[in-house]
């Protein structure tokens, strides 16, 4: 019983990935070039566990795959990280372990909190690029950022991605309204000031601004402002699960027939497994295919392929894990650039690698080629649930930002 | 003013409020028999709920089942911790014992996280979910109807302290020890006694608080809020318990409507400051005076 749980609960992360997380599991190809090592914070327990053991894995599975391959032009690449619980200051400690006792070349932040907090010395040491869990708004700002990246479009864009798709909705003189609900919390409150401006210049109009604290909490009251505000799309974020089902829930039983979104962290598909019928219709902004879509492209099978090849009975990989994937993906693209340019392994030179990336074919992960612009890569698309299938299926085209 | 709008929040917070009041009275029952301040309340509450997911969720059983099962399994912890972890401790300074629970919830979050891994989960829905509408104002069925369970839960504890052999005992126990144990009462079975009654109030506010707001391993931090209602009533008043707790939940909610959630928690507590100034053993609470 005991033993079914345990597997039930880590069999995601996997063995393998412990393995490869102690820097002990040596590439199969022989190379006998120094390897490049790629770290990470990662939150294997606390808040953000749920995520944190996908995002573990997709690291680990994509690190594999890639020696599998032969490496990033003959070296052999080593993934370590130690699990922070999410909190800070153990990021913080892991940073400095790992940076002080290896070669790092690129770093995978748990939260927008350390990022933040480990700007300062990621600048002076002009070693690593960093990027992570966070699509935090700030950390593109390249002035104090320099050498931390979004892996995908930061959460302002992600809202403008969601407005337009909204305002694409609008009739001539009839724009639809929205609220806006969120999460007390800095990840909350990111895109909220840039994202009414965003409303305002599409000409739609928010009717209602809701905040609340994350997680579980009761959202009868607040449900009642939005009876009064009848808005057409409430646009969630800085929640994982709760309260979405509960706004969800108690608008339909009041008759509204307002339309429900949300931000990337709110759009896996936890949403369908633990809501059931309740999360039909519901959507989200996804930059990345979904493991079970229909899409396909040569890196997507090599994941697919991968994943099934590391832990047959997982089944779906969440987004978590396609984005830990993604990540390694960009590292490798990066390091591969400056070394092919005949460049030092620097923060600079690296971000200036990623800056060079345009129309990159990411092999079906993203739908379309990227280019990176300050530092992140802005571009989704909207995903809606279809409970019946069990899954998000695409409902707009893929939306690159300028 | 909307004065239905007013009253629709705080018909919400009331029936918010007498959740909080239940789980109170779990807090106080324990502190007034054993003079421990239960910090692992929240997570009581949160194994609980996770029972009522297995039972009813994953073993799929009916929830009128599932429900008092889980109620009992999550009595069943309390009396478990008090017999084994408590109890040692009996004669130890306060902040040992106190700290002992803080460990306990520890303990709780990484058993959950063991068993029913770290993702958010949604308890199966158990409760009606027609709307509900008193006069013109709606709300919300789930809220409504946990309600209606947790003052029943309610009634039933006064009734039990009030006229039976355990309750009148409990209440010897808390009123003084050393009487009590003069007389005959088995204190150190009362003290399991209190854990259990306590738990067992936890419980069911564990399940209908999940069953409205959702659950995860972070569910017992509702213990903070309790907290409050617990300082503000008097850690040892029960009719603190429940006026308190039903008043911060109508503050909170009005508080949340009126001013934006992030004001919830400040609202609650700058009340508390308040009392702590003015009624520094809360509103009901025994003033006890030491002579040296």
């Amino acid at each position: 019983m005991f033993n079914q749980l345990m597997q039930k609960g880590r069999r995601l992360a996997g063995i393998g990935s412990v393995v490869a997380a102690l820097g002990l599991a040596a590439p199969v190809m022989a190379q006998d070039k120094d390897p490049i090592v790629f770290g990470g914070s990662i939150p294997l327990s606390g808040v953000f566990a749920f995520a944190g053991i996908h995002l573990h894995a997709g690291l680990t599975d994509y690190t594999n795959w890639l020696n599998d391959q032969g490496g990033i032009n003959g070296h052999p690449v080593e993934y370590i990280m130690e699990d922070t619980a999410y909190e800070v200051d153990r990021s913080v400690a892991a940073f400095k372990k790992i940076s002080g006792n290896e070669n790092l070349a690129t770093y995978y932040g748990d939260s927008t909190g350390f990022m933040k907090a480990i700007a300062s010395e990621v600048n002076e040491m002009n070693s690593v690029l960093m990027s992570g869990a966070s699509f935090a708004t700030a950390l593109t700002n390249n002035e104090t950022y320099p050498y931390q990246f979004i892996p995908g479009p930061n959460y302002t864009q992600m809202f403008g991605i969601i407005l337009e798709y909204i305002a694409s909705q609008g009739e001539d003189g009839d724009m639809p309204t929205v609220a806006f609900v969120y999460s007390d919390t800095e990840f909350g409150k990111d895109p909220i000031e840039n994202g009414k401006a965003r409303a305002a210049e599409l000409g739609i109009e928010v009717v209602e601004e809701i905040v609340t604290k994350p997680g579980s909490v009761d959202v009868s009251a607040e449900v009642l402002k939005m009876r009064r505000a009848r808005p057409d799309y409430v646009v969630f974020h800085g929640y994982i699960l709760s309260p979405i089902n509960e706004f969800m829930v108690q608008m339909r039983q009041m008759g509204l027939d307002t339309q429900f979104m949300g931000t990337f962290w709110s759009s896996d598909k936890l949403i369908i497994d633990k809501m059931g019928e309740d999360a039909d219709g519901y959507m989200g902004v996804m930059p990345y295919n979904y493991y079970d879509s229909e899409e396909s492209g040569p890196m997507l099978d090599a994941l697919r392929a991968q994943a099934e090849k590391s832990d047959p009975e997982a089944g779906y990989r969440p987004t978590g894990y396609m984005q830990g994937w993604f990540n390694a993906m960009v590292w490798t693209e990066v390091v591969k650039r400056t070394l092919d340019a005949g460049k030092e392994l620097t923060g600079e030179n690296m971000a200036e690698a990623l800056a060079s990336i345009e129309d990159w074919d990411t092999g079906g992960i993203i739908g379309i080629p990227v280019t990176v612009k300050d530092m992140s890569f802005p571009v989704g698309r909207i995903w809606r649930v279809n409970a019946s299938e069990g899954r998000y299926e695409p409902v707009s085209d893929w939306i690159h930002l300028d | 003013m909307d004065w239905l709008f007013f009253g629709e929040i705080s018909l919400a917070g009331l029936a918010m409020g007498g959740l909080y009041a239940l789980i109170a009275l779990g807090f106080v029952i324990i502190y007034k028999a054993t003079r421990v301040i239960n910090f692992a309340i929240g997570e009581i509450m949160m194994f609980a709920a996770y029972l009522f997911l297995a039972f009813a969720g994953g073993m799929e059983m009916s929830p009128w089942v599932a429900v008092p099962l889980a109620v009992l399994g999550g009595a069943l912890l309390g009396g478990v911790i008090e017999k084994t972890m408590i109890r040692p401790m009996l004669g130890e300074s306060p902040i040992s014992v106190v700290m002992v629970t803080i460990g306990i919830a520890s303990i709780l979050v990484g058993l959950v996280e063991l068993i029913w891994t770290a993702d958010p989960q949604l308890l199966p829905s158990f409760l009606p979910r027609t709307p509900v509408f008193i006069g013109e104002m709606y709300l919300a069925p789930k809220i409504a109807y946990g309600f209606l369970i947790g003052m029943a839960m309610l009634i039933l504890y006064l009734l039990y302290f009030r006229f039976s052999r355990g309750g009148v005992a409990l209440r010897a126990t808390a009123s003084d020890q050393a009487a009590a144990y003069s007389m005959g009462i088995n204190v150190r079975r009362v003290f399991n006694l209190a854990w259990v009654f306590g738990s067992l109030a936890a419980s069911l506010a564990g399940i209908l608080v999940a069953a409205t707001g959702g659950l995860s391993p972070q569910f017992g931090i509702i213990g903070l809020s309790v907290l409050v209602v617990v300082i503000v009533g008097g850690l040892d008043s029960i009719l603190g318990a429940l006026v308190a707790g039903v008043f911060i939940g109508w503050l909170e909610t009005v508080a949340g409507a009126y001013l934006g959630g992030e004001y919830r928690m400040p609202a609650t507590f700058a009340v508390l400051a308040v009392i702590l100034v003015f009624k520094p053993y809360g509103l009901f609470g025994t003033h006890e005076i030491e002579r040296v």
